[in-house]
């Protein structure tokens, strides 16, 4: 009994995995194909060849594989995966199934052999036409590339305008075309005036994909007009269409170049904001670039995401294992954490708060109060005496300070200050006490990794150096 | 801060705070003992409350000359309080700690 639903678990697709992926590029090539091939047979071909029925059956087979996966593949709701098969099939029926099921459906094989035409266009290819309904399964392809978010959506969203007004001009151009054959190319209809009748068909299409451009574009040359009613009626058709698809073209254009860098221009608009309230403030031009190196380098580091925030966003469940990816350099330079147990260590970075500090500013003052322990996760940094002299030494990754002040209760009589742009992990003073008296092995951690860094320490403090 | 000598240890004994206030008499009396060529001091820290930097920096400079006279400084009886700086900051392994001054005085 329980060994059932395991094998159905085990045959189920995962929705994002790369196999799925990999199979959603698959369609979506056939589905292009399907597109170009099918309106392309009807409106120049018009005969049932071989090669092209071949083409047209292994795009079928391609759907039907396509269908029977979907029956497989996992889904999401509520931000869960379904993998229930039962409850994958009811997804699918209500999802795609009927428009996915008519696309695939063989419609033409009715009258593949009977030679019945409409208009010099064999039956059997304009009842191939069903098959343009895939281009509805595309767009499901998109959107759960769209989820994956391997790139930027707005990319995606390019790619899926681009298909889709490729494909409508296609159509467009087989249609315009197509609209003189069914009238059987009299004198006076478009390809007859522009003397398309006997030439190549590679000449036909492209001058059908000239007019389709220049009308849908709404450039509209004049060179090539409607002259029948069917004509007139398609080409008011064309206009309609054409002039929406130019105002969605705009329109998404104008919104994807702002959606692509929006993260970049938020943050660097909000830069240009604080610098204009420097000047306007008189901030002398020295901090004022060291403000802005403060905003390149958060924006190179974290892409301008304020991290703290960030972390506060994200639920304590996951933002340990959030905190420990992004403190893995911390993680693996400070000795502290190869101390101790896990629930030590986790406890440990759940109160660490990240800062960022450019080169030459300033980490602690002397004269302050002690107010935590700071982790140099990486850059460099120097202690200077009460002096102003930087001869103190050197602080890099791995690195901790601000001890010494917390435990005897003193002002800090020297400084830090970055020489480079450094990350640090701050430890507030009410965590740290909070860490001490809940963790024994914490304070044992510290001891030990005390021990190694001592005679440095003692030196600072025969300086009367308290940090 | 009294002091007391038997066997060729010399035992000090500090009372309440080792602090900026307090720590220039302690330095001069350990100046002193050094001085007088003492190798052996016992700093018995039971009826010591608090220690500052300034208390630290003492013992530091104090431990220093003694060895260089070829002398050792020994402290115990820290309390809670001053055992934690002295952990937490690494002095525990600068200075010879021991818990009472029985433990401190063996092998001296």
């Amino acid at each position: 009994m329980g060994a059932v639903p395991r094998e159905a678990a085990a045959a189920v697709l995962p929705e994002e995995s790369r196999a799925r992926y990999s199979w959603d590029l698959v369609v979506l090539c056939a589905v292009v194909a399907t597109g170009l091939i099918i309106p392309f047979q009807i409106a120049f071909l018009r005969r049932v060849d071989v090669l092209g029925s071949v083409a047209v059956y292994v795009l079928d087979l391609v759907f039907l594989v396509d269908m029977r996966l979907n029956l497989r593949t996992s889904f999401r709701r509520g931000g869960s995966e379904i993998r229930d098969r039962s409850e994958i099939a009811r997804h699918y029926r209500q999802a795609g199934f009927r428009t996915d099921l008519l696309g695939v459906i063989p419609v033409d094989l009715l009258v593949l052999g009977s030679g019945a035409a409409l208009g010099g266009v064999p039956l059997a290819l304009l009842f191939r036409v069903n098959r343009l309904l895939r281009v509805a399964r595309a767009l499901r392809g998109f959107r759960r590339w769209e989820r994956l978010r391997w790139t930027n959506t707005g990319y995606l969203r390019i790619a899926k305008l681009l298909i889709g007004v490729l494909l409508l001009i296609h159509w467009v151009a087989c249609g315009w075309f197509l609209v003189a054959v069914l009238e059987g190319f009299p004198a006076d209809s478009w390809v007859a005036k522009a003397g398309l009748e006997n030439v190549d068909r590679g000449s036909q299409y492209l001058r059908s994909l000239y007019w389709g451009f220049v009308t849908t574009t709404t450039v509209g040359y004049g060179d090539i007009t409607p002259s029948k009613n069917a004509e007139y009626a398609f080409t008011v058709v064309v206009m309609i269409v054409g002039a929406s698809m130019y105002a969605l073209i705009i329109g998404s254009i104008a919104s994807l170049v702002s959606s692509i860098d929006a993260a970049k221009t938020a943050f660097w608009e909000r830069v240009d904001g604080v610098g204009q309230y420097l000047r306007a403030r008189g901030v002398p031009e020295p901090l004022q670039e060291q403000v802005r190196d403060y905003y390149e380098y958060v924006w190179d580091r974290y892409r301008g995401a304020d991290a703290r925030q960030l972390l506060r966003d994200i639920p304590d469940s996951i933002r340990l294992e959030v905190l420990f990816h992004l403190a893995h350099e911390l993680i693996e330079r400070v000795p502290l954490f190869r101390h101790g147990d896990v629930a030590m260590r986790n406890a440990l970075l759940a109160a660490l708060e990240p800062r960022v500090f450019v080169a030459g500013s300033h980490v602690v003052g002397a004269g302050e109060v002690a107010d935590g322990l700071y982790f140099v996760s990486s850059g460099r940094l120097v202690i200077v005496d009460p002096s102003g002299e930087p001869s103190s030494g050197e602080l890099e990754a791995g690195d901790y300070f601000g001890d010494l002040s917390l435990l005897l209760g003193e002002r800090r009589t020297c400084s830090v200050r970055a020489v480079t742009h450094s990350d640090i992990f701050f430890l507030p003073s009410a965590e740290f006490e909070r860490l001490k008296s809940r963790h024994p092995e914490f304070r044992e951690a510290l001891r030990e990794i005390a021990a190694g860094k001592s005679d440095k320490l003692a030196e600072l403090v025969a300086k009367g150096c308290i940090l | 801060m009294s002091m007391s000598e038997s066997g060729g240890i010399t035992v000090v004994r500090f009372d309440g705070n080792l602090d900026t206030n307090t720590a220039p008499e302690a330095q001069e009396r350990f100046d002193e003992l050094a001085g007088q060529g003492v190798g052996k001091v016992l700093v018995d820290f039971e009826r010591l409350d608090y220690i500052s930097s300034a208390g630290l920096r003492v013992l530091l400079a104090t431990a220093k000359k003694l060895r260089s006279g070829g002398g050792n400084l020994r402290l115990c009886n820290l309390n809670e309080t001053v055992a934690e700086v002295f952990e937490i900051s690494g002095f525990s392994t600068i200075f010879a700690v021991f818990p009472t001054e029985v433990e401190a005085l063996e092998g001296f």
